[in-house]
């Protein structure tokens, strides 16, 4: 007991100091490495969003990137001169369109079992990418600028407080609530969630809204700060795969997992840039990224942080069985 | 003896009431008009061969599976065909054949979160009595995956405690425990009775059917054949036909 409460006075002194580090970075560092930075918590955010309903409750979604996608394009859309609103009124007006999408979206394919609710979400943001190809308001396949706002700064703090409410969110939503409890039940045996009376459609609805929200509020950052996207740059499987990945990497299912992962990659991605001038050779990593979580590293990074009291299962196994259709994760 | 296939009268009810209720897969009969009822506080075991359409009894009546058709009433509420999340929510728990766990989350998340939806004030407090009466504090804290096959069925009994449910289904509870571990249960469901909670058991482990049960109801191809006491049962050399495959 006096370990556990040691441990986490230590844990909590860790995350005080990253805290600290973090805000004051633009002081200690120069606009280039201030804008590594602004990336590194972006995708620290948008892994968390992912594990939501990836890690927590246990569904893979491989189409992730529609939901960053909406919120990208709601803020590019809102803030030209057609209707020139102010940025920070875009991304409440993003979050609803993305959550309308969501429950939409979600309320028939979260009823699909195994690999069925991966293919339609990943068929989803498929259809996203194209519907904004073809269609004018959305600029089409030459994309959409925005009024640029170069300051780097302003981007940082941005991120940065994004991602310290989507962490917080996450924390007290799923490691210390009642609906967390609901999630996780699900998640690891869906009939008997059921059966202690967890209306499990609507929790894993929930949980689906709630992720593709907080990847829409990064999504309208993230358009603000490059000034132009188009469909490939915000609605692109890429950009899935990537969540999918440091996810895996940093710990499915757990807390810090994702932002460990998130920004572990996406600096491997930067410094492959810098000394290569071309991140192709990125792919490679992130294949050799999912053997090595496979192979040794079930519970990611993180797990190797964790108290385990034994060596049986990792979400991992309870989350790709479900895929396979081989858990009682699924609606029998 | 075919069970009472009248409606009960209000204020006189059987806590779970099934009336001519049947099930088919494909071309198998599961349950072919099956009448029986289970009184207040009582402890009702249910036998038959494998195959027999116990388990698919259970599953109609906690809302896993839907009757094609007939009556199942649980404490006055109609429930055939509901889901099984608002038969919980009734006052229905169950446990599963082969133990159902939050494999992830720790022995005590997994009382938890049996508390999460419907009784959640005073759940902490209740989950540490839980562990204490089933003996699972030294692993409050492990995960459930790393519990022993025993300690497992121990955990999932644990949840349908924290329900606080008016009727619970054990589905085979004490089978392959060690005789440690299904004391430990006995005295649980002995407690839990005291408190007029119901039971309904199924149980192929006859030692613990005649030590439990107040009344026993033995099924065969998707009917019920016959109900009685224990003694009344063994007696019967029909059911010792069907049940052991052979004549008293």
């Amino acid at each position: 007991m006096a370990q556990t409460m040691k441990n986490r006075w230590a844990g909590l002194l860790l995350l005080v100091v990253i805290l600290v580090v973090l805000a004051l970075l633009p002081v200690l560092v120069n606009n280039y490495w201030l804008r590594i930075a602004t990336g590194a918590l972006m995708w620290a955010g948008l892994a968390c969003s992912w594990n939501m309903l990836g890690g927590y409750a246990g569904y893979i979604n491989f189409g992730h990137s529609a939901f960053f996608g909406i919120g990208a394009y709601a803020t590019a859309i809102l803030m030209g001169a057609e209707f020139a609103v102010p940025f920070l009124a875009t991304i409440p007006i993003g979050t609803i369109v993305t959550a309308l999408f969501a429950v939409v979206i979600g309320a028939p394919t979260l009823r699909l079992r195994g690999a069925y609710f991966a293919i339609a979400t990943w068929a989803f943001a498929e259809v996203l990418m194209q519907f904004a190809t073809v269609v004018d308001f959305t600029g089409g396949t030459g994309g959409i600028g925005l009024p640029p706002f170069l300051n780097e700064r302003f981007f940082y703090f941005a991120m940065f407080a994004a991602a310290v409410l989507t962490y917080f969110l996450t924390w007290l939503l799923f490691e210390r609530s009642r609906f967390g409890l609901k999630v996780k039940a699900l998640r690891d045996h869906e009939p008997a969630a059921e059966a202690m009376g967890i209306n499990t459609s609507l929790v894993k609805l929930q949980t689906f809204v709630l992720s593709a929200v907080v990847a829409s509020v990064f999504g309208s950052i993230f358009a603000y700060w490059v000034t132009f996207i188009n469909p490939k740059s915000v609605f692109g499987g890429d950009i899935t795969d990537q969540m999918v990945v440091m996810v895996l990497l940093g710990g499915l299912g757990s807390l810090w997992g994702p932002a460990i992962g998130g920004v572990a990659l996406f600096f491997v991605n930067r410094l492959i840039w810098m000394y290569y001038g071309d991140t192709a050779f990125y792919i490679a990593i992130l294949g050799a990224a999912i053997i090595l979580v496979v192979l040794f590293l079930p519970n990611g990074i993180a797990g190797l942080f964790a108290r385990r009291s034994g060596k049986s299962g990792s979400v991992l196994d309870t989350v790709l069985g479900r895929l396979l259709g081989s858990r009682q994760g699924g609606r029998s | 003896m075919s069970m009472t296939a009248q409606a009960p009268a209000p204020g006189d009810q059987p806590i779970l009431f099934v009336r001519d209720v049947h099930k088919h897969f494909g071309g198998i009969q599961a349950a072919a008009g099956v009448d029986l009822e289970v009184g207040r506080g009582e402890i009702a075991g249910l036998i038959g061969p494998n195959g027999s359409g116990k388990s698919t009894l259970f599953n109609l009546v906690a809302g896993m599976e839907t009757p094609d058709r007939g009556q199942i009433l649980f404490d006055g509420h109609e429930i055939g065909g509901k889901k099984a999340y608002r038969i919980a929510r009734l006052g229905l728990a169950r446990t599963f054949q082969i133990p159902a766990l939050f494999e992830n989350m720790t022995v005590s998340g997994n009382l938890l979160a049996a508390a999460a939806e419907g009784h959640w004030h005073g759940a902490q407090q209740r989950a540490d009595e839980t562990l204490a009466l089933l003996h699972l504090e030294p692993v409050a804290n492990n995960r459930a995956s790393d519990l022993s096959g025993g300690q497992q069925k121990l955990l999932e009994f644990g949840r349908v405690i924290m329900r606080q449910a008016s009727l619970i289904l054990l589905d085979e509870v004490t089978a392959g425990v060690h005789p440690n571990i299904r004391k430990i249960i006995l005295e649980a469901i002995a407690r839990l009775r005291e408190q007029g909670t119901s039971f309904f058991v199924i149980e192929h482990d006859m030692e613990m059917v005649r030590n439990v049960c107040d009344r026993i109801i033995v099924m065969d191809s998707g009917r019920v054949v016959t109900s009685g006491a224990f003694e009344d049962i063994v007696q019967n050399s029909e059911v010792m036909q069907t049940y052991l495959g052979r004549p008293q």
